[in-house]
């Protein structure tokens, strides 16, 4: 049983950190709480169900075609709506949102209600920790942690890593030093569009999809988001795999309140905003070195 | 009337025309007129002081050549090229760097890391450059500075002198033509202010240091410590009430009775 629940548990966390990852890169470089964050992982997962169920096309043929179109939609979604009233926080906060609601009406139109699903890659079940678990599962689990150590040697090793650490952490003077703060920021949301629609793609042979499957995982994203300090890299991790435990937890010890683990999350959110509002690490974009 | 202009520009940039020409230039702060359609040039590796008592609005053409504040009126053409209406960063890839008189490192990067951002701007930056190889120009940057035995400390710790030196080490990186500094001296002790004139002295006579080089950068060079200052530069603008209102060589200007009166008489000469 306990087996079970850390399969699990590592199964959410990861889906989690790559979504929350994302959404503080975000803020942290480009300054936006994109709440349409999620609604790009809702899109990845409908391309994918067209490409393989629609179109008949191998499940890589997807995977990488939701990941560029995703990738193209964010990026021209930042520069023609968000960029031009950057200024106006709470407008691109509303923007966002109206974004998600656009996209998610986009899919009742063409695709329906109905709940979807689509093929896994891999067949068959392997024991870990006595658990029998299925190949779909570790191949998952496995490339959204490769995804997540990427993405960490991207920001640490790289000229590029440099630039988003430096523009996250003071805009302005990036600017002075010669480095165009608006070509990073569309490069920094085209990266989290692309952990999204990745997240989005490689779960989704193991969920359903329908329209609305992304305003949970957004409650879940902010919930991390408050709980390890926005903007912090470190603390969207941190914040993925405890709420990913207490979730699974609360699954665990009541199975009979499975329903209630959505508002775990929210009450997480709630009980840190009162006791501890910057979250566990901060205000600021974390660096670590 | 605009093209000939341009091509008076266009073809001057090649020939002696000055690196740097302000005509005209205005800011307003609501009712205060920081800076009052001030107008100067600068030559081809030629170095300016430029003084004035505080709030005379020095700082404020620093910030407006640099394009972090936009002018209300005049112009500011750089090698023959309107500046007005670059973006900070634009206007550093044409090949000006600016210190500000506030240091403002990323405060929990390196100071190795500190210099390589600059290092990725456009202009420093050679094709296929990885970041083994920009860390070692950056070093240059910071030899030169004079700080390189601190490079993995997290700018945080620096000391107000070193923080100054970073400031210059960051300037240097992108390999400007025309170098604005703006109070390098401000806080200094004066072991640290020598050390400091002695590089920029070796920073304008121009040379290899490392991977960086330059040969004889423009300079503009703002500070109240005139002692330093004034063994730097070959020319002097001082500016009052947002006006310039004497210009000339060091010697010239300290012996100018308007200067006196407005500034030097209230100074201490340090």
């Amino acid at each position: 049983m306990l087996g079970n629940l850390l399969v699990s548990t590592l199964m959410s966390a990861s889906v989690y950190a790559m979504l929350a990852v994302g959404f503080s890169l975000t803020f942290g470089v480009a300054r936006i709480i994109n709440l349409a964050h999620t609604a790009f992982y809702m899109v990845a997962s409908y391309i994918i169900f067209t490409a393989t169920m629609k179109m008949g096309l191998p499940l890589y043929v997807g995977v990488v075609a939701a990941v560029s179109l995703v990738v193209l939609l964010a990026m021209v979604t930042y520069k023609v709506l968000v960029d031009p009233m950057r200024e106006h926080e709470t407008t691109v906060l509303i923007l966002t949102i109206g974004v998600a609601l656009v996209l998610q009406e986009l899919m009742f139109l063409w695709f329906g209600g109905y709940f979807r699903s689509v093929p896994t890659a891999v067949e068959g079940f392997t024991t870990l920790l006595g658990v029998r678990v299925s190949y779909q599962y570790v191949l998952t689990i496995c490339v959204l942690i490769v995804t997540l150590a990427l993405v960490w040697l991207l920001l640490m090793k790289t000229r590029l890593g440099l630039a988003i650490r430096a523009t996250a952490q003071d805009r302005e003077i990036a600017n002075v030093m010669g480095m165009s703060d608006s070509r990073t920021a569309t490069i920094t949301v085209g990266i989290a569009a692309a952990l999204a629609a990745i997240a989005g793609a490689i779960v989704a042979p193991l969920f359903i999809i329908e329209p609305r499957i992304w305003l949970s995982p957004l409650t879940v994203v902010l919930a991390i988001s408050v709980l390890g300090g926005l903007g912090s890299l470190k603390g969207s991790i941190l914040g993925a795999v405890i709420i990913a435990l207490s979730e699974n937890l609360v699954v665990f010890l009541v199975p009979q309140g499975a329903f209630f683990k959505g508002a775990f999350s929210l009450l997480i959110m709630i009980v840190v905003l009162l006791i501890r509002p910057e979250g566990l690490y901060g205000v600021a974009f974390e660096e670590e070195r | 009337m605009t093209v000939p202009r341009q091509q008076q520009a266009g073809a001057g940039a090649e020939t002696g025309s000055p690196l740097l020409e302000v005509t005209g230039l205005t800011k307003r702060f609501g009712g205060l007129v920081a800076v009052n359609s001030v107008s100067f040039s600068v030559g081809r590796s030629e170095v300016v002081g430029l003084i004035g008592p505080n709030g005379a609005g020095k700082s404020t053409i620093v910030k407006l050549i640099m394009g972090i504040l936009r002018p209300d009126k005049g112009s500011i053409r750089f090698r023959g090229r309107e500046l007005r209406g670059m973006a900070p960063w634009n206007i550093v890839n044409l090949g000006v760097a600016g210190t500000f008189q506030n240091t403002r490192p990323f405060r929990r990067l390196p100071i190795i890391a500190n210099v390589m951002v600059p290092c990725l701007a456009p202009r420093a930056r050679r094709r296929g450059e990885w970041v083994k190889r920009i860390e070692v120009k950056a070093r240059d940057a910071l030899e030169f500075a004079g700080i390189s035995d601190l490079a993995l400390e997290p700018a945080y710790q620096l000391s107000h002198g070193e923080l100054k030196r970073l400031e210059i080490a960051r300037a240097v990186a992108t390999e400007p033509q025309l170098l604005i500094l703006d109070e390098p001296f401000g806080g200094l002790n004066p072991s640290e202010s020598d050390l400091l004139a002695k590089s920029i002295r070796r920073l304008h006579r121009g040379g290899r240091f490392g991977r960086l080089h330059s040969e004889g950068m423009a300079m503009i060079i703002i500070d109240h410590k005139l002692s330093y200052l004034l063994r730097i530069v070959d020319r002097v603008l001082v500016m009052n009430f947002g006006q310039i209102i004497a210009s000339g060589t060091p010697d010239e200007v300290v012996l100018d009775s308007d200067v006196i009166e407005a500034y030097l008489g209230k100074e201490e000469m340090a």
